[in-house]
């Protein structure tokens, strides 16, 4: 659902810290019918121009807050994704993008489900890893041209 | 004693998603456009904050209620039993939920809240003494391929008991004699042909593009309901299993098996996925026994809220802005078919 839309375009931006770029930048959506409770937020497949970065090397920002890796994320079980609502993915990536084009291929992992499943337990000990199949509305890995201005 | 016309916001997801729609618009459209007045919602869509919103979200959400003279009918609730990430969550945890979802309801004036197909028992009985204080009732949803009348043989979908999840839930209505739990049957449960989107969808994707011209020329000669088969036949092997999903489907109930359940049914999911212009400026959605299912209700005299639910946007999202569907008018069309099948013009 929405793969096409789930990522906003002209939001990919290199992110600075301390006077050095240490990695990029975009805006998403929930690719969904619904928010959900953030700790089912379980990161994103994301290969940027042919170099798959995993999600340890991911945070998420939202409501307000600094961006937090999916470890802390996973903790937030009384906290909300608003439907409504834009997130920004951060990528570790030092030296960042250069300027122009690149192309981003992206899968969102979400563990929102209709009740009890038999891969519950599995699940919890073992989260999927995004883009390697289960979590989330989307089927395959969907592709974005975006520029670094 | 009547059937009554509503809307799930769920039919707007995606003017919502692109922010076209807030749920003040698809109020106003409600009742200026429809002319009716159910309202149903999905909790983690319309509500900012869920499950605990501002008070300055309520007092706009019972003035738009007032302004527009609308009727909260139900609020449809999640289960995603793997929130705690630690742990799988538990019947009492579950439970817990329920409650919250319950005073959300009560908070914002609705009748009843939709919960996950097959709801287990155990978890109904501890919450049912929120549902009673509260005066908010509990339905589950019966989903496809969930069916009313027990069948054993359908087995691991959605919940523990699929093929008796209903009759468990009505014996235990029956021995409690509550009158806070029932149902919100689906009527995706009343397939009588596959649904046009995602048998379109499926062409759209399809890799083998001599096939897909094919399919496309038979859908010119063979009934819908009858293209999966005829495809088996022409072309043995030929569509991938996923594929072959777009052009299958089943009868999970017969509308006459409403009748076991009707008492308990608090309102309906108007399932739709195309509404198809069958005759000048009449509309039906030929996946669906719309007429069959509508005509046990007026027969039974069933008082309630019949709620579009509809749902050909997704399948219909790999493609551009200009050719998504357009949801507004795909749920007029539908309520120019209630309108007609109920009886009211």
């Amino acid at each position: 659902m929405f793969d096409r839309y789930m990522v906003v375009e002209d939001s990919l931006e290199n992110v600075e810290k301390d006077g050095k770029i240490v990695g990029f930048k975009f805006k998403v959506r929930i690719a969904d019918y619904r928010g959900c409770f953030l700790s089912l937020h379980n990161g994103y497949y994301i290969n940027m121009d042919g170099v798959e970065y995993p999600r340890e090397l991911q945070k998420f920002e939202i409501n307000g807050k600094p961006p937090r890796d999916f470890e802390e994320i996973k903790k937030a079980c009384f906290e909300h994704w608003d439907f409504d609502d834009y997130g920004t993915v951060y990528v570790e990536c030092p030296g960042g993008l250069s300027k122009g084009k690149h192309r981003l291929g992206i899968m969102q992992s979400i563990l929102t489900q209709y009740g009890w499943m038999p891969h519950d337990e599995e699940w919890i000990k073992n989260p999927p890893v995004p883009g390697k199949g289960g979590g989330g509305k989307q089927e395959e890995i969907y592709y974005f041209d975006m520029e670094i201005k | 004693m009547a059937i009554k016309r509503g809307v799930s916001f769920y039919s707007y997801q995606q003017a919502q998603f692109f922010g076209e729609m807030d749920f003040h618009d698809m109020c106003r459209e409600v009742r200026e456009s429809l002319n009716c007045d159910g309202v149903e919602i999905i909790n983690e869509a319309t509500v900012p904050h869920y499950p605990f919103p501002t008070r300055e979200f309520l007092a706009d959400w019972h003035n738009t209620i007032a302004r527009y003279d609308l009727t909260p009918v139900a609020l449809d609730c999640f289960l995603d039993t793997l929130r705690f990430r630690d742990h799988v969550m538990t019947k009492r945890e579950a439970a817990e939920l329920i409650k919250l979802d319950l005073q959300l309801a009560a908070d914002m004036g609705f009748k009843h809240i939709r919960t996950m197909t097959g709801l287990p028992v155990e978890v109904i009985e501890r919450a049912l003494d929120t549902a009673i204080k509260l005066d908010v009732k509990i339905a589950w949803e019966i989903h496809f391929p969930i069916p009313i009348k027990p069948d054993p043989t359908i087995q691991g979908l959605y919940c523990e008991s699929p093929g008796t999840a209903v009759f468990d839930t009505l014996e235990f209505i029956k021995k409690t004699g509550t009158k806070h739990v029932g149902f919100i049957p689906d009527m995706g449960i009343f397939m009588k042909g596959p649904y046009l989107d995602m048998i379109e969808a499926a062409l759209r994707k399809m890799k083998d593009r001599e096939l897909a011209a094919n399919i496309e020329a038979m859908m010119k000669e063979v009934p819908l309901a009858e293209l999966g088969d005829a495809i088996e036949k022409k072309y043995p092997g030929r569509l991938s299993p996923q594929e072959k999903r777009a052009f299958t489907w089943k009868t999970a109930a017969q509308p006459e098996d409403l009748e076991l359940i009707l008492p308990y049914v608090f309102s309906i999911h108007g399932k739709v996925h195309d509404m198809i212009e069958v005759a000048p400026r009449v509309y039906d959605d030929p996946s669906t026994m719309n007429a069959e299912v509508i005509e046990v209700l007026k027969k039974n005299n069933w008082d309630g809220y019949i709620c579009t639910e509809y749902e050909g946007q997704r399948s219909r999202q790999d493609l551009d802005r200009e050719h998504l569907a357009d949801e507004v008018e795909q749920v007029r069309r539908h309520h120019q078919m209630l309108k007609r099948l109920i009886g009211e013009e």
